[in-house]
């Protein structure tokens, strides 16, 4: 192993775990919905996208600038989000489990259907800040670009950890995942603390499709495959239903994709991707830091 | 204060819960006994809202409660303990009395600015109900941390913490030996005291008779006695269906 290789690797790590954070956003944004229904959003990374577009509207609109256009692919993430909660899970019947997850594989599609005939199938332009900075560190350099994304990110997960562990939203939100019933009884009431959820989920979708979006500093439909796949790999690595599992699983998702596109190329750097799912379903089902803890 | 009327509950053919009622006055103990699969923790959820009754009201005060969720019905005023304990195990033990707190006071004020204001397990209310139930000195170590008789004494505070008017108790003393049995039963005494009318289920005979004001028995999901302890415990019905179940019986003869 030469010189230039150990170089070589070092910036694919190194950039993928900057990218990584956007996976371990929608990773977060699954085990949250997770964790208050017990049932998985398929249409996450959709909605994700969906709400993205939602910026980029505003962006061809009126030319609004990078961090408004990021701001409102955020918040229309967080409406979307919530339209899905009532569309796929607020009315569909509690007892089949069934019903509410394929409501949200119709909607996967339903969404991307709208999105592409929106934009004509076509990719825009996103706006994308600090792309010709970079910082370096000997031989590897860090792109503005994605010290950028890895910050917005960072941002995101330290507000949503403020929310979770010192408000009582988020302790009402913690109290219905461990034990819904007892939750209900302290008068909290599960249909609030689902929809907000979804909402908070959802801006959380937005922020990384944005992130995602910008680091590439295109948007196109097919981004919103990649958000759902890498984000489910992320929480199966991490355990579904762990936060932190999901921002581990995230990290080592974006470092994996890059690794293996410096390793194997562009074309089969998902296909190894997809073997980690199926590497870590079998032997190690519950992810890194998967709960055994039970409730009701 | 609380009155049960006609209340059936049917699963499938099993009547469960076969027209009980009941009238729970403001301020007394009420104990609810009788043997395994009387229908007792189905009337308990039947009160608290887990099930839709096949018949029949459950009102408080005159406010119909039938028609109501679980969240709401705590907004009312009825508040529970469960058998199993159901403790939020990774919130500390302030923070699971601000839940209950919380969640009961949301729906009076407008619930945004509260539901995102950090620092309110410090209040005044949640430190008075730690030092009620002793558990002061653990206010900030998470539920799953704390002992067995501790976590009881947890449930009962965030049952406490949501404001009720009654009390229902889902069998306080199980796993507990004899004298916490006594403990208990100063604590609930306690908790009557504070203005919360306790309905009481419970196993434990000495327990239910000790401190009851009142007692009524279940058997077959239909009530067969209602009075005071003494009244109860000569109830030729009451024997009969303690005879039925072994180990009932040796404890209600003795308590």
């Amino acid at each position: 192993m030469d010189y230039f290789f150990i170089i070589d690797f070092l910036q694919s790590l190194v950039d993928g775990l900057l990218f990584g954070t956007t996976y371990a956003l929608i990773g977060i944004g699954f085990t949250l919905i997770f964790g208050v229904m017990r049932k998985l959003n398929l249409a996450y990374g959709a909605a994700a996208l969906a709400g993205t577009y939602i910026g980029v509207a505003a962006s061809l609109a009126f030319d609004a600038p990078p961090p408004l256009v990021f701001l409102l692919s955020a918040l229309g993430s967080g409406v979307i989000g919530i339209l899905v909660y009532y569309c796929c899970f607020r009315f569909t019947p509690t007892h089949y489990p069934m019903a509410s997850l394929l409501a949200s594989v119709g909607m996967l599609l339903f969404i991307d259907e709208v999105v592409i005939h929106a934009s004509h199938g076509m990719p825009f332009p996103y706006p994308s800040v600090f792309r010709d900075a970079t910082i370096e560190l000997g031989d590897v350099w860090i792109r503005g670009d994605l010290l950028f994304v890895f910050g917005i990110c960072v941002v995101a997960m330290a507000v949503l950890f403020w929310l979770l562990y010192r408000t009582p939203l988020g302790l009402a939100t913690r109290a219905v995942s461990q034990q819904p019933r007892a939750a209900a009884l302290c008068g909290i009431d599960p249909t609030r603390v689902n929809l907000l959820t979804f909402g908070i989920a959802g801006i959380l979708g937005g922020i990384a499709g944005a992130m995602t979006a910008a680091a590439v500093g295109v948007i196109s439909p097919i981004i919103a495959m990649g958000l759902t796949v890498k984000g489910l790999i992320a929480v199966v690595i991490g355990g579904l239903g762990s936060i932190p599992g999901a921002i581990i699983g995230g990290l080592l998702v974006g470092a994996a994709e890059n690794v293996f596109l410096l390793l194997r190329g562009v074309t089969e750097r998902d296909i190894y991707v997809m073997l980690l799912l199926f590497l870590f379903l079998t032997l190690r089902p519950g992810g890194l830091f998967g709960s055994s803890a039970g409730r009701d | 204060m609380l009155t049960l009327e006609n209340l059936s509950k049917h699963f499938g053919g099993v009547h469960a819960v076969d027209g009980v009622s009941l009238t729970i006055h403001e301020g007394e103990i009420f104990g609810l006994i009788g043997p395994n699969g009387s229908g007792k923790s189905t009337t308990v959820n039947l009160i608290t809202g887990l099930y839709a009754p096949t018949t029949g009201t459950v009102t408080l005060d005159g406010y119909d409660l039938t028609a109501m969720a679980q969240h709401e019905r705590t907004a009312m005023g009825v508040a529970r303990t469960f058998q199993n304990i159901r403790l939020f195990g990774n919130l500390t033990v302030a923070q699971n009395l601000w839940v209950a707190q919380n969640g009961h006071e949301q729906r009076r004020a407008h619930f945004l600015p509260r539901w995102f204001k950090a620092g309110g397990e410090h209040s005044p209310d949640i430190d008075e109900l730690l030092k009620f139930s002793r558990l002061h000195s653990k206010r900030d170590l998470p539920a799953s941390a704390l002992s067995f008789g501790e976590m009881r004494r947890l449930e009962m505070a965030r049952a406490l913490a949501s404001n009720p008017r009654v009390l229902l108790l889902d069998e306080p003393a199980a796993g507990a030996s004899l004298e916490d049995g006594q403990l208990l039963a100063e604590r609930i005494r306690d908790v009557r005291d504070r203005g919360v009318t306790v309905l009481l289920i419970e196993h434990m005979m000495e327990l239910v008779m000790g401190i009851s004001d009142r007692i009524a028995v279940l058997n077959f999901g239909r009530k067969i006695a209602e009075g005071s302890p003494a009244e109860v415990q000569a109830n030729s019905d009451v024997r009969a269906a303690y005879l039925g179940s072994k180990h009932k019986d040796e404890e209600l003869i003795h308590a």
